[in-house]
C-alpha cells in the first residue's frame, strides 16, 4: 500500500460510489478504478470495503445491478444508479459540502 | 418501506443462498479478470497479472465473509450456528447437562409457580370493570388504626347523602351461609345478603338471566337469588331453565333470577355460591356492626376527600345515638382489602424460591466453570483461527442460554404441574384463587428469568474461558495452568452461594420456630374426643319459645345418646371462629364516651358446653339446665374468663359483680358474674388472651341470636362415629335442618393453622434445597481442587507429610470459604429476615437460637461435604500420582 493513501471517512465511500456511477453503469473493478484515477490515487479503495458497500447500497435501493458483456467482451456485473440513489447523492453532496465549507473555516479559524 | 426492503431482501437471500452465494463469486472472478486486464494493458506479463489481481482482492473468502456480514440475516445465521453448536457441546457431556439442567429447571419451575400466584394475587388488576375505582368502606373508632365492618345506620345515612360515589352497595358479612331444604338431604350453602345494586358496581354481566335490580330490597318484596355457576352446575345439574326456579333458603321461599360466571367470587377469600337479597329496615341502634361498604369512586375524586365526606356523615349519626362511640370512616382499595392478608407471606416466598434460583445459578456457574479449563484447548483453536474474543463470548452464552431454555422448558412443565397440586391441595382460603393459572405475563416471567439465569451462570465461565493466556494453552498439557483466575472465581461464587443458603436457612429455622411455638399454644380446651357442627335455625323458629323449646329437646335427645359425654351449644367455636365482639363496662367504671371501647368476646352457649371442651371453672358456678333466665325479670347471669376477671378486677372477687354489654349507656340492663373459666382462644391460636363472656343461649335478650349455633360433643369414643345417630335425631325433630361444618377439635385446630403450615413447610423445602445445592456446591469445589493438586498433595507426602496434615489443609480452604459465607449470610439475614417479622408468632426476626443453629447446621453440613474429597486427597499415593524419578537427583 502506498503511504499517501488516506483512509476513507466513514459513510464518504457510499457517497463516492454513487458519484461514481452516476456518470455511466460500471463493473466494480471499473468504479475501484474510477475512484483511484479522480482521486489522483488518494483513495484506494480495497475489493474488501467496496463489496459490502455495494450490497449495502443495493439493500437501500440505491443501486441496481445486470451482467453485461464488458468492453474486452468479458461479463461483469454493471452497477446502475436509481431513481432514489439519485436524490441520495444530491441530498449526501449537499450535506458534504455544507460539512467541509464549515470544517475549512474551523481549521483556517 | 425501508424496512419492509430489507426484511424481503434478507429473507430472499436465506432461501435462495445457493444462487447470491454463486453470484457473488462470479463476481469476484469478473473483478479479478478486469484487474488483470487492465494490468496487461498496462504492460504486465498475463501470469504477473493474474497473480496481483489476486493479491489486489486479497482473500476471496474473506471478501465473501464481508460481504455476507452486511444483511442482518447474517446475524440470524451466526445464532442458529452458535445454537447448533451448542447443543452438539451439551450432547458430548451428557451428564453435566442433567445436572444443570435439572438444577435451573427447579429453581425455575419452582419460580414460575410462585410467580404465578403473585401475578395473578396481587399484581393482575381485579377482574371488573375499571377496578381501581372500586373501594371497600367501613368504620372504625377513631384513634384505632384498620378497618372494622359498618353497622346499618351508619350505612344508610352514608347511602343516602354521600356524593362521592356514583354507587355504593353493601354486604352483610354476619349471615355466611343459607339452609338449603326441600332437594335431597338439608344442607349448609355459602352464601352472603347483599343490596340491589351489589352487581352493578362490579359491571360483570350474568351468565344467565339478569342482575338485581334497583329497589328490589325494598321491604316486603317477594325474594329473588343470585347463584354462582358452580352453584348451578352442582345442584342444579346446569338447567338450561333454572330462571325462575325457586330455592327454599333458611325456610323462605326465593326465586332464582340470574347466574354468575364462574370468574365472579365477591367476596373472594371464602367460597360463595349464592347473593340473596339483605333488606335494611330503619334502624332503631347503631350496632350491630356486621356490614362491608362497597362503592365506585366518580371518576376524578380522590379517597381521601371521600373519607372526609363519609367521617362528617359519621359525625352526624354519633350525635344521633349519643352513647354510641365516636366513629370515622376508612376507606381502602378494593383489591388491597382482598390480598393485604396474604401479600407478605406470598412476597417472602418469591423472595425465598429467587434466592434458591440464584443458588441453583451459581452451581451450575460453577460447573461451567470447571468445563471450563476443560474447554480451553478448543476455545483457542477456535481463536487461532481467527473468531474474535466477543465471538467466542457470544457463543459460549449461546450455550448457556440454550441449557438455561431447556431448563426453563422443564420448569415450566414442573411449574403447570406445581400449581395444579397447590390448587388442590393447598391452602384453600386465599383470595383469588381462581384466578391462578399460567398464562402470557407468567410465560414472559419464566422467559426473561431464563434468559437472564443464562446469562448471569454463563457469562463468568464464558469470559474466564475465552481470557487470552500468556502460556499457550495449545501446548499445555497440564490443564491447571491458567485457572488459577477460574479457581478465584469458582470461589467468590461459592462464598456467595453459602451466604444466600444461610440467609433462606434463616429464613425458614424462624418461621419454623415460630410454628412450633404456634402449634405449642394451649387453646385452653380439652380437645380430644370432641366433634363440632353447625346448625341453624330458620325464620319459622320465630320466637325465643321455639327456639329454646328446639335446642331443650334437641340437647337432651344428644346427651341420651350412647356414646356422649357431654353436649352444648356455642356461637363461637375455638380456636377461630368467633361470630362477635361486643363493649362492655364495669359496674362503677363510669360512661366516658372519649375512653377507648373495651371489646369483649361474647357468645351464646349451653350449660353443657363447658364440659363438653373441658373448659375449667376457676371460681363460682357455670350455668344450670334449670335455670329461669328467659323472662323479661329474670336476672341476667354471664360467666366471664380470667383474663377479663384480672384485666378489671385486679384483686376482688368477679362473683356478684356486674356489667353491661353494648355502647356505653347508664340505662342498659345489669348482668351479674357468676362464675369464672379458664381463657379460650377464639381469635385464632396467635391472638392476645382478650376478656370474653359467656351468656346463656335463651337468656332474655340474647335468645334471637341463638339460631346459628356449634353444636359441640365430647363422647367417650371416637368421635365421628356418633355422628350419623345426630343426624338422625335431629332428622326426627325437623327434616328440613341440615347439619353443616362436621369436624373434630383436632381437625379445627389444624385447619385454622393451614396457611401458616404451607408456607412454613414452602420455605423450610426451599431451605433444604439451598442447602443441597450448597453441599453439592462445596463438594464439587473441594473436589475439584483436589484433583487439581494430586501432584502437589503427592509430594508432600513424599517429603513426609502426614496424613492429618494433608487433612487439615484441605479442609482449611474449605472453612475459609465457609467462614467467609456464614459472614455474608449472617449479615443479610440480619437485614432480609426484617420482611418476616409479621408473619412470626413470639419469635423475633433476629432470634438468636435461630441464628446459632442455622448456621451450626449449615457448617457441620459443609463441613462433610469437604470432608469427603479431604479424605480423598489423604489417600493419594505419591508412588502412583507423581513421577519422582524427576526427583532423583534430589532424593
Amino acid at each position: 500500500m502506498p503511504d499517501n493513501n488516506t483512509p476513507l471517512l466513514q459513510g464518504t465511500l457510499d457517497m463516492l460510489i454513487l458519484k461514481t456511477v452516476a456518470l455511466e453503469p460500471m463493473h466494480a473493478h471499473g468504479i475501484g478504478q474510477r475512484i483511484d484515477q479522480i482521486s489522483q490515487g488518494v483513495f484506494q479503495v480495497n475489493p474488501g470495503s467496496l463489496f459490502p458497500a455495494f450490497k449495502r447500497l443495493e439493500r437501500a435501493g440505491w443501486l441496481d445491478s445486470e451482467w453485461r458483456a464488458t468492453e474486452n467482451n468479458r461479463r461483469g456485473k454493471y452497477y446502475i444508479l436509481t431513481a432514489s440513489g439519485r436524490k441520495q447523492l444530491r441530498s449526501e453532496t449537499r450535506d458534504w459540502k455544507t460539512q467541509s465549507v464549515a470544517i475549512a473555516r474551523i481549521l483556517q479559524a | 418501506m425501508k424496512v419492509f426492503r430489507h426484511l424481503s431482501a434478507g429473507l430472499k437471500e436465506l432461501v435462495r443462498r445457493d444462487k447470491t452465494e454463486s453470484e457473488l463469486r462470479e463476481e469476484l472472478n469478473a473483478y479479478v479478470q478486469n484487474a488483470a486486464d487492465a494490468k496487461i494493458d498496462a504492460g504486465a506479463t498475463p501470469e504477473e497479472a493474474l497473480r496481483s489481481a489476486r493479491l489486489e482482492l486479497g482473500g476471496m473468502e474473506t471478501v465473501k465473509h464481508e460481504v455476507r456480514a452486511v444483511g442482518w440475516e447474517f446475524a440470524l445465521e451466526v445464532f442458529v450456528q452458535d445454537i447448533r453448536y451448542g447443543v452438539r457441546m451439551l450432547r458430548k457431556s451428557p451428564l453435566f447437562t442433567a445436572v444443570a439442567v435439572m438444577a435451573i429447571a427447579i429453581g425455575i419451575g419452582a419460580n414460575t409457580a410462585i410467580f404465578s400466584l403473585v401475578d395473578a394475587i396481587l399484581l393482575r388488576p381485579l377482574p371488573y370493570h375499571d377496578p381501581q375505582r372500586l373501594i371497600v368502606v367501613g368504620t372504625q373508632q377513631r384513634g384505632i388504626s384498620g378497618m372494622d365492618l359498618m353497622g346499618p345506620a351508619d350505612f344508610l345515612a352514608w347511602r343516602d347523602h354521600q356524593q362521592s360515589f356514583e354507587q355504593v352497595a353493601v354486604l352483610d358479612l354476619a349471615g355466611r351461609s343459607f339452609a338449603l331444604s326441600g332437594m335431597g338431604a338439608p344442607e349448609r350453602i355459602p352464601g352472603v345478603g347483599v343490596s340491589a345494586n351489589f352487581f352493578s358496581i362490579f359491571g360483570v354481566a350474568p351468565l344467565k338471566g339478569r342482575e338485581f335490580q334497583p329497589g328490589e330490597d325494598r321491604p316486603g318484596l317477594p325474594g329473588v337469588v343470585v347463584i354462582s355457576e358452580r352453584f348451578w352446575r352442582d345442584h342444579l345439574g346446569s338447567d338450561p331453565k333454572v330462571l325462575n326456579r325457586t330455592l327454599s333458603l333458611d325456610g323462605k321461599l326465593r326465586t332464582i333470577v340470574g347466574v354468575m360466571p364462574a370468574g365472579f367470587r365477591f367476596p373472594s377469600s371464602r367460597p360463595v355460591d349464592l347473593w340473596a337479597i339483605r333488606t335494611l329496615n330503619p334502624p332503631t341502634a347503631r350496632p350491630p356492626y356486621g356490614l362491608v361498604a362497597i362503592g365506585r369512586l366518580k371518576p376524578g375524586i380522590n379517597v381521601s376527600k371521600a373519607v372526609a365526606e363519609l367521617n362528617n356523615i359519621a359525625a352526624q349519626v354519633t350525635a344521633q345515638y349519643p352513647s354510641s362511640p365516636d366513629l370515622v370512616g376508612v376507606m381502602m382499595p378494593m383489591k388491597e382489602w382482598m390480598v393485604s392478608d396474604v401479600s407478605t407471606a406470598l412476597l417472602v416466598l418469591l423472595g425465598a424460591i429467587a434466592l434458591v434460583l440464584l443458588i441453583a445459578v451459581v452451581n451450575v456457574a460453577n460447573l461451567l466453570l470447571a468445563r471450563a479449563t476443560v474447554r480451553q484447548r478448543e476455545v483457542a483453536v477456535r481463536m487461532a483461527l481467527g473468531a474474535s474474543r466477543r465471538r467466542v463470548v457470544r457463543q459460549l452464552l449461546t450455550e448457556s442460554a440454550v441449557l438455561s431454555l431447556l431448563g426453563g422448558v422443564i420448569g415450566l412443565l414442573l411449574a403447570y404441574i406445581a400449581v395444579r397440586a397447590f390448587l388442590a391441595f393447598g391452602p384453600g382460603h386465599m383470595p383469588r384463587l381462581d384466578e391462578v393459572g399460567i398464562n402470557p405475563v407468567v410465560l414472559l416471567f419464566t422467559f426473561v428469568v431464563c434468559v437472564g439465569s443464562g446469562i448471569l451462570f454463563g457469562l463468568a465461565p464464558a469470559l474466564e474461558t475465552s481470557r487470552p493466556s500468556l502460556s499457550d494453552p495449545l501446548k499445555d498439557t497440564n490443564r491447571s495452568s491458567s485457572s488459577a483466575s477460574a479457581h478465584r472465581t469458582h470461589r467468590a461464587l461459592l462464598v456467595f452461594e453459602v451466604g444466600l443458603a444461610l440467609i433462606l436457612m434463616i429464613g425458614s429455622g424462624l418461621l419454623v420456630r415460630s410454628f412450633v411455638r404456634l402449634s405449642d399454644v394451649n387453646p385452653g380446651i380439652q380437645t380430644d374426643h370432641v366433634i363440632t357442627a353447625a346448625i341453624s335455625l330458620p325464620n319459622k323458629y320465630a320466637g325465643p319459645a321455639q327456639i329454646t323449646q328446639f335446642w331443650q329437646q334437641f340437647l337432651e335427645k344428644v346427651e341420651a345418646l350412647p356414646g356422649v359425654k357431654a353436649a352444648g351449644i356455642t356461637m363461637s367455636l375455638p380456636p377461630n371462629l368467633l361470630a362477635i365482639s361486643n363493649p362492655f363496662t364495669v359496674e362503677g367504671q363510669g360512661y366516658d364516651r372519649n375512653r377507648q371501647l373495651q371489646l369483649a368476646e361474647e357468645m351464646t352457649v349451653s350449660p353443657g358446653y363447658f364440659r363438653s371442651l373441658g373448659i375449667p371453672l376457676m371460681k363460682g358456678r357455670f350455668f344450670s339446665p334449670s335455670e329461669k333466665v328467659e323472662g323479661d325479670k329474670d336476672p341476667m347471669i354471664v360467666i366471664i374468663n380470667e383474663t377479663m376477671a384480672k384485666q378489671y378486677f385486679r384483686g376482688k372477687d368477679p362473683i356478684g359483680a356486674r356489667i353491661q354489654t353494648g355502647d356505653p349507656d347508664p340505662s342498659a340492663p345489669w348482668e351479674t358474674i357468676v362464675g369464672v373459666v379458664g381463657d379460650v382462644k377464639y381469635s385464632g391460636l396467635d391472638s392476645a388472651p382478650s376478656p370474653t363472656l359467656y351468656v346463656p343461649y335463651n337468656e332474655n335478650g340474647w335468645v334471637m341470636w341463638s339460631r346459628e349455633m356449634y353444636l359441640v360433643i365430647r363422647g367417650s369414643g371416637d368421635a365421628p362415629e356418633i355422628v350419623p345417630a345426630i343426624r338422625t335425631q335431629l332428622a326426627s325433630m325437623d327434616s328440613t335442618l341440615p347439619i353443616a361444618q362436621v369436624r373434630t377439635m383436632d381437625q379445627l385446630l389444624d385447619e385454622s393453622l393451614v396457611q401458616q403450615r404451607f408456607r412454613t413447610w414452602l420455605v423450610s423445602g426451599f431451605a433444604v434445597l439451598a442447602l443441597l445445592l450448597s453441599a453439592i456446591g462445596i463438594y464439587a469445589l473441594i473436589s475439584y481442587s483436589v484433583s487439581q493438586r494430586t501432584r502437589e498433595i503427592g509430594l508432600r507426602i513424599a517429603l513426609g507429610a502426614q496424613r492429618s496434615d494433608v487433612l487439615g489443609m484441605v479442609l482449611r480452604e474449605g472453612l475459609q470459604l465457609l467462614a467467609l459465607g456464614l459472614l455474608l449470610g449472617l449479615v443479610g439475614a440480619l437485614s432480609a429476615t426484617r420482611i418476616l417479622q409479621s408473619l412470626l408468632y413470639s419469635t423475633s426476626a433476629t432470634d438468636a437460637m435461630t441464628f446459632v443453629a442455622t448456621s451450626l447446621t449449615l457448617i457441620s453440613v459443609a463441613l462433610l461435604a469437604c470432608y469427603i474429597p479431604a479424605r480423598r486427597a489423604t489417600k493419594v499415593d505419591p508412588m502412583v500420582h507423581c513421577d519422582l524419578s524427576r526427583f532423583r537427583g534430589l532424593v
